[in-house]
């Protein structure tokens, strides 16, 4: 109980852990624990930022998409106006394409009838003539009636 | 069971619990004692003749010393003979052995720290860290002073390790050491006077430094004559602060000491009460040992109370001196 040398060794003993303490095992250890705070409040910071861009991100994404609906809007708009003019435009060629074929074959036609009318004419007239030449031969002279005759084509071709 | 397989009387027990391992000079012309074994008086002759001492003829066998020399101490009065410049060898080395283990342990923590995946270790240890240096940012305010944390963790964790000794049973490590023969072994350091008031000593040396250190010599001076009383009043202020300066080493070493002392010695009573009557197979035999070991085990867990907050208030005290030290003086 009575204090002796102890006393010193002790001293010499306490200032020894107190200055292993004080050198080697306090700032390590306080600054590991400072960096690991810091790299916390970094990250909450980072989170937060990133978690911000996220909504950002989504809204320009919305806003794309809706611009991106209307422009399809109009593509498809223009699209159908354009379908409906080219179909007009095929309906009018073809109207006209059919307004050609007819008259041109109106014309046709027409020309046929007259040829028609004009060999028919010709036809009946020899027929006409053989008839009336064979009628006549037996009864006047051809040069008789000659008159008669072409008054009567005179007729006719009215 | 120490004192009756010993043969020793309950009132031996408690002196032999008591008496540290001392190693120091004995002079030349010096009688050592040692306790003889046997139960007649021709078979303690016969064990001292053994030894090569002469038997006294009551217990002991006794031996002249024909040089000086370092002994262990066998009795008190090898302790008083010994003088100052003797060493508590038991002190010493629980007391490095523990401190030792404490910075290994924090050394280690240190050196293998992670940030991404720290062990169970390291995690109680950051803990630690934490709450000293809370204590210390709450308290020591005055100055930037970097010793002041990591001396605060040392005395709170050196101070609490050597406390918890004392849960350690106590006949569990000096009863085999007796057998191995080692004399006497207290194995709570804090139960010493000379680590406490070491510890003590080296907080008021480090106050002093740091007193002068920042209000000057003069400064200092000052702050211990001139106030509480002003100037006129010098003598009876110097008697005042000088009595207030050396109360703070004394009550910090005093306190420690005192609080582990107690709670060592009530262990030792209540050991002493089971260890009487075990050879006793009567009721009051059977019922005192119950009673024993019912109360050795309530004043075990009282004592993890004691032991952690008699190493808080050890801690926290050398703080406040610390933060006493830094003031400025300032004249009222």
């Amino acid at each position: 109980m009575n204090l002796n040398a102890t006393l010193l060794g002790q001293m010499i003993a306490f200032g020894l852990f107190v200055w292993f303490c004080w050198k080697f095992v306090w700032p390590p250890l306080l600054a590991a624990m400072e960096e690991r705070a810091e790299k916390i409040e970094q990250g909450l910071k980072d989170s937060e930022e990133s978690a911000k861009k996220i909504i950002k991100a989504q809204e320009e994404a919305d806003s794309m998409v809706k611009s991106a609906k209307s422009e399809a809007k109009k593509v498809l708009d223009n699209a159908k106006q354009q379908a409906d003019k080219i179909v007009d435009d095929a309906k009018n060629k073809a109207n006209e394409e059919k307004d050609r074929i007819v008259n041109s074959a109106q014309a046709e036609i027409d020309k046929e009838v007259v040829n028609a009318k004009k060999s028919l004419e010709k036809d009946f007239a020899v027929n006409v003539m053989a008839a009336v030449k064979k009628i006549v031969a037996k009864e006047v002279l051809s040069t008789d009636h000659d008159d008669t005759i072409k008054e009567s084509l005179n007729d006719f071709r009215k | 069971m120490a004192s009756e397989s010993s043969g020793r009387t309950f009132q031996e027990y408690l002196a032999h619990h008591l008496q540290n391992l001392v190693y120091g000079p004995l002079p030349e012309g010096h009688e050592r004692k040692f306790y003889a074994k046997g139960d007649s008086s021709t078979e303690k002759d016969t064990y001292c003749q053994d030894k090569g001492m002469d038997y006294d003829g009551s217990k002991y066998c006794k031996e002249t010393l024909t040089e000086d020399g370092w002994y262990l101490a066998n009795n008190k009065t090898d302790v008083e003979a010994m003088g100052f410049w003797a060493l508590n060898i038991d002190t010493l080395f629980f007391s490095i052995l523990l401190g030792s283990i404490f910075v290994f342990l924090f050394a280690r923590a240190a050196r293998n720290f992670s940030l991404e995946s720290p062990t169970k270790l390291q995690c109680f240890i950051e803990m630690m860290i934490d709450f000293i240096n809370g204590v210390v940012k709450g308290t020591f305010k005055a100055a930037k002073n970097t010793l002041i944390a990591p001396m605060a963790l040392t005395i709170f964790f050196w101070v609490l390790l050597m406390n918890v000794m004392d849960l350690v049973p106590v006949d569990l490590i000096p009863y085999p050491a007796e057998l191995l023969g080692v004399p006497y072994l207290k194995v709570v350091p804090t139960t010493d006077l000379n680590l406490t008031a070491a510890l003590a000593l080296s907080v008021f040396v480090l106050y002093l430094i740091f007193s002068i250190k920042s209000k000057g010599f003069i400064g200092f001076i000052k702050s211990i004559s001139l106030h509480p009383f002003g100037p006129w009043m010098l003598p009876a202020n110097l008697f005042i602060e000088i009595i207030d300066l050396i109360a703070k080493p004394l009550s910090l070493a005093l306190r420690l000491y005192g609080n582990l002392y107690a709670g060592e010695m009530i262990f030792l009573l209540i050991a002493g009460m089971v260890s009487i009557n075990l050879a006793e197979l009567t009721l009051t035999g059977i019922g005192l040992n119950l009673a024993g070991i019912m109360l050795s085990l309530i004043w075990a867990i009282f004592h993890i109370l004691i032991v952690v907050l008699q190493a808080f208030i050890f801690m926290m005290l050398t703080v406040v001196y610390m933060n006493m030290a830094h003031e400025k003086f300032e004249q009222h």
